[in-house]
């Protein structure tokens, strides 16, 4: 029934002084929605990021080609060749998907209109591992790049670039460098990388690209599509460990290729947002440390004014802990309203944050949980001062309090 | 004998100088007494209330109350006494001005740790008792100041106390409405109920039967009616 008490006093003392109640708690509201506002964008771009990420399908690892020195002097490039596919394809320690592609540009011809474009070589696979859909048409086969068959898969925009409809070149046969190729399959829109852009670019079986168009073996990259629950650094080993022996290098020369992780920068990115989020909840923490030295002047100021009432407690027999805890409690519960608004008012602005930038809307509940009990515990912390104050006041002292 | 008070001091330092409000007062009480305490302003009348109210502690001197001594006592130890033993009434009657007629009264039974249902109970009861059943839900500010007190007096009564201290309790209220706070204070004592009270009214004081003067921190005069 103390609790009770002490929850009613505290309220009626709130509502008494509404609005300095308000004002007393407002560093408090702004730090708690600071905190839930930050929180809550962090939450959502990272959300966003991984959204992101998952759209480029599964984790990707790729191998380029790198200088190889001997004796400190650069000796050109080491080429990746098809043969080093193979070998990392005979693996089968990993579920990995290998993706081997060369590239080049060359001239593409179609009736009246000339374009340069990129030609890549791919296997099936590497649409999977790049995770390119199919719009109209069909992907070439395994066996079509065995037979080094004259097929094209064009990116979404290469139509366009040609002047012509989907229906009007699907199934014709276009020149590329001259010789003529059939157009089976068109790719849906990926969208630019960035530094690449899929939908400009054409795609034919990997060893007719080899073969026909660019006359080497020798491969631009490796993708190695592997799952995300794949441990990297032991497929990274692997990738190593076979193209080193392939290669030929013997133990302490440097590696001829180099491996990028394309994840890193996400991880990078994610960090950099997880640095710039804990420093902004920590500015708002500390507003709300002030919140509380507020709290707490208010508090004093209240058992200034009720030092009568608090002598008549007293009188009626209040001991020193109820009088405590009718101060605690009030204080406590004025920073938890305040970082309840705070939550409301945070909420809010990460909603229109989220819905103004297209993100989806992430709000960690312990991040809600979390701030109304830090401010509960602000409250606790700055109200015992005040609250011990007002219990030690002199019961016969206070009663003749004007 | 409910109070036995003997040799009491009570000084205080303002500054430097010391001021001498109790000189050494010598009381006893008996149970079912009904004591008026008068004297000049300053005298120490509140002072005396104060310190056998367990408000407050002596300078010097014992002080028993229901034979117990209770100058030694910790200041949770005297909440206690003052919450199950005593009964306080104010000139300002000292309502929670947000808090309606049971809750007022409720009080000292939230104090006591009283369960809820039983509390109420009683609450009711004394209410009834002062007359007020018709206004459990109104605050301080919707009552007269006679119906004040009487609030003020249930509060008192509530935790069934050996002792009533009203110190000047009809000072605020007109000479009729004052007369009803008498009349229901002697209609408790009339059913055994022990009442100190300190007023400057002599017709206050002679409904009463036994009167002290204090003048200077000293009893001047003990009369029984
Ligand atoms: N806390 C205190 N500090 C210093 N002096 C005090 C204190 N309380 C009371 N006094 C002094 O003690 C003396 C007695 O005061 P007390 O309040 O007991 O008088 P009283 O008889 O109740 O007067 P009144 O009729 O005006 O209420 C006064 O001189 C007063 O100034
Ligand atoms: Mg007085």
């Amino acid at each position: 029934m103390l609790i009770e008490e002490s929850l009613k006093s505290a309220v009626s003392s709130i509502r008494t002084n509404r609005v300095r109640s308000f004002l007393t708690t407002l560093a408090i509201i702004i730090g708690t929605a600071a905190v839930i506002a930050v929180i809550g964008i962090g939450s959502s771009a990272s959300k966003a990021l991984e959204e992101d990420i998952d759209e480029l399908g599964p984790r990707t690892l790729s191998i380029f080609p790198s200088q190889r020195k001997r004796g400190g002097v650069s000796s050109g490039f080491n080429p990746l060749v098809i043969k080093d596919a193979e070998a990392l394809a005979d693996n089968n320690d990993h579920n990995w998907m290998i993706a081997p592609a060369m590239s080049g540009s060359r001239q593409i011809k179609y009736e009246n209109n000339n374009i340069s474009g990129e030609i890549n070589g791919y296997l099936p696979i590497n649409f999977k591992v790049r995770g390119f859909d199919l719009a109209h048409g069909r992907l070439f086969t395994e066996k079509e790049n065995l037979g080094r068959k004259k097929v094209v898969v064009l990116g979404s925009k290469v139509p366009g670039e040609l002047k012509k409809s989907v229906k009007q070149i699907l199934n014709q046969d276009i020149l590329v460098a001259g010789t003529s190729y059939k157009v089976i399959g068109i790719l849906a829109e990926e969208g630019s990388t960035g530094w690449q852009n899929p939908d400009d670019d054409l795609y034919v079986p990997l060893l007719t690209a080899s073969q026909r168009i660019f006359g080497t073996d020798r491969l631009g990259w490796i993708n190695v599509g592997i799952s995300n629950d794949t441990n990297v650094d032991y497929v990274m080993m692997t990738i190593e460990e076979i193209l080193r022996q392939k290669h030929d290098i013997g133990p302490g020369g440097e590696n001829d290729f180099r491996i990028n992780d394309w994840s890193q920068f996400s991880d990078l990115r994610r960090q950099a947002t997880g640095i710039f989020t804990a420093l902004i909840a920590g500015i708002a923490g500390i507003s709300l440390i002030v919140g509380g030295i507020g709290v707490m002047n208010i508090m004093l100021v209240s058992v200034t004014e009720r030092t009568r009432e608090i002598g008549l407690r007293k009188a009626l027999g209040a001991t020193h802990r109820s009088i405590m805890m009718q101060f605690i409690v009030e204080a406590v519960l004025l920073c938890i309203l305040g970082g309840l608004v705070g939550v409301f008012i945070g909420t809010s602005l990460l909603y229109l944050f989220a819905s103004f930038n297209d993100w989806p809307f992430a709000m960690p509940i312990s991040a809600i949980f979390g701030s109304i009990t830090f401010s509960a515990l602000v409250g606790l912390f700055f109200g015992i001062w005040p609250a011990r104050r007002a219990a030690q006041l002199d019961p016969a002292v206070s009663l003749r309090y004007e | 004998m409910i109070i036995n008070v003997k040799n009491i001091k009570k000084s205080y330092n303002v500054g430097t100088q010391e001021v001498h409000a109790l000189r050494g007062i010598d009381l006893s009480v008996e149970k079912g007494e009904f004591m008026a305490i008068m004297g000049p302003s300053g005298s120490g009348k509140t002072t005396l209330m104060n310190i056998i109210g367990c408000l407050d502690t002596p300078t010097s001197g014992t002080y028993e109350l229901n034979g117990k001594s209770v100058s030694s006592l910790e200041d949770d130890e005297l909440a206690s006494i003052r919450n199950k033993e005593i009964g306080f009434v104010f000139q300002s009657f000292n309502l929670l001005a947000k808090n309606s007629t049971l809750d007022n009264v409720l009080l000292p039974l939230k104090y006591a740790g009283e369960n809820k249902n039983d509390a109420v109970i009683k609450a009711k009861k004394v209410i009834g008792r002062v007359g007020l059943t018709e206004r459990l839900d109104h605050t301080p500010a919707e009552l007269s100041g006679g119906q004040q007190q009487r609030v003020a007096i249930a509060r008192a009564l509530v935790n069934n106390p050996s002792i009533i201290f009203a110190d000047e309790p009809t000072g605020n209220l007109d000479s009729k409405t004052g007369e009803e706070v008498m009349n229901l204070f002697k209609e408790l004592n009339s059913y055994g109920q022990t009442i100190i009270l300190i007023t400057h009214e002599d017709s206050v004081a002679q409904q009463s039967n036994r009167v002290i003067t204090i003048m200077d921190g000293l009893i001047k005069s003990d009369n029984r009616n």
